[in-house]
């Protein structure tokens, strides 16, 4: 790699760095400044809402399958569902990822074996 | 999951790498598969795994190496990398109520990627502030590791690797959506919140579907807060 594509590099990298640690430094000023003045420290609101739907945005752009066929869709929907009830039934972290993930792949090597 | 305060029992680090296990399914597959297609544009595997190392942000990466490939300027490479990762911009404060004032935090938001965020944004409130840098780290350095390892093995055996499992590459990152659904699920409180909520997912799932998956995060969770401010606000009035 030439010395200029290191520094590419580097610069990325720092960028995106500062990109997730800046906004906590100006974060934790901001809640400490708040609660030197007496009032309750408190994130805006409109900061509190982006967090979950930014989530949600993830989710929904994870969902498309990389094959794009109609099996993938379909293993897609069946492997969210089964996640969803699986967590509903547990409550738990772990099961319902690993549940989703085994059906989403039982769907996916019918297709293969059928075909 | 619930809101209440669960210790970890004192080892909040191996609690955090045990929440963090399901991100693996989703990180390797696609570290796998950059590792080989840096090799593929030209870089070295050392060199794959390295930018892994310190960009550490998937399509980013994906997006530098195939502009460097395709002899794009150098300035637009690193402008669009970092546009691609503007919206890390609002998951730090997203966090920072439950951060103590450690000094390595500001270490650990290296790899605050868009999966540990949402695993943090969940369970960070949920633990002690005394485990939090711990769980944190516990979580990080896995995601983190899996991801530069994935790397590594994708630079150095990619091609046999997928040509030999083809199913597993296909099956694994379904851990992804599954751990999002996981992490999502309890968000759904009111009808306020469904409505938000799932308007960002069918914005950002019909971004993603129509090729334009980098647009897709912001745009959909900027319409998503919109319908949440609207239709609080429509409330309000009605009241």
């Amino acid at each position: 790699m030439a010395g200029e594509l290191w520094v590419a590099v580097m610069v990325a990298a720092a960028g995106t760095l500062l990109m997730r640690l800046l906004p906590l430094v100006w974060m934790q000023r901001r809640l400490a400044r708040e609660d030197s003045q007496g009032g309750t420290a408190a994130m805006p609101r409109w900061l509190g809402v982006l967090g979950p739907v930014m989530i949600a945005a993830m989710l929904g752009a994870s969902l498309v399958p990389a094959a794009g066929t109609l099996n993938a869709w379909v293993a897609t929907a069946v492997g969210g569902c089964v996640t969803l009830l699986v967590w509903w039934k547990t409550k738990s972290l772990g099961w319902p990822v690993v549940s989703g993930v085994v059906v989403f792949g039982v769907v996916r090597f019918l297709n293969f074996v059928v075909i | 999951m619930s809101d209440q305060v669960i210790s970890a029992g004192g080892r909040a680090w191996v609690s955090g790498v045990r929440d963090a296990i399901p991100l693996l399914g989703g990180y390797i597959p696609v570290a796998v598969s950059f590792g080989l297609i840096a090799n593929q544009a030209g870089f070295s595997s050392w060199e794959a795994i390295i930018i892994s190392l310190v960009i550490y942000a998937g399509a980013s990466q994906f997006l530098f190496v195939g502009m460097v490939a395709s002899g794009a300027p150098l300035w637009l490479v690193v402008v669009m990398t970092l546009l691609i990762n503007a919206r890390h911009l609002v998951y730090a404060p997203n966090l920072a109520p439950w951060l103590t004032g450690n000094r390595w935090w500001f270490w650990l938001m290296h790899g605050l990627t868009d999966q540990v965020f949402a695993l943090a944004h969940t369970r960070l409130p949920a633990l002690p502030s005394s485990e939090r840098l711990g769980w944190f780290t516990g979580a990080m350095l896995l995601a983190w590791f899996s991801w530069v390892g994935g790397t590594a093995l994708g630079a150095f055996a990619g091609q046999e690797l997928t040509g030999r499992w083809p199913l597993l590459n296909d099956v694994m990152p379904f851990a992804l959506p599954a751990l999002f659904v996981v992490l999502l699920a309890p968000r759904f409180t009111s009808w306020l919140w469904a409505a938000a909520l799932g308007c960002a997912i069918v914005v950002a799932l019909l971004f993603a579907a129509n090729g334009l998956p980098n647009m897709a995060i912001p745009v959909a969770a900027l319409l998503g807060a919109a319908v949440f401010f609207v239709m609080q606000s429509n409330t309000r009035a009605e009241v």
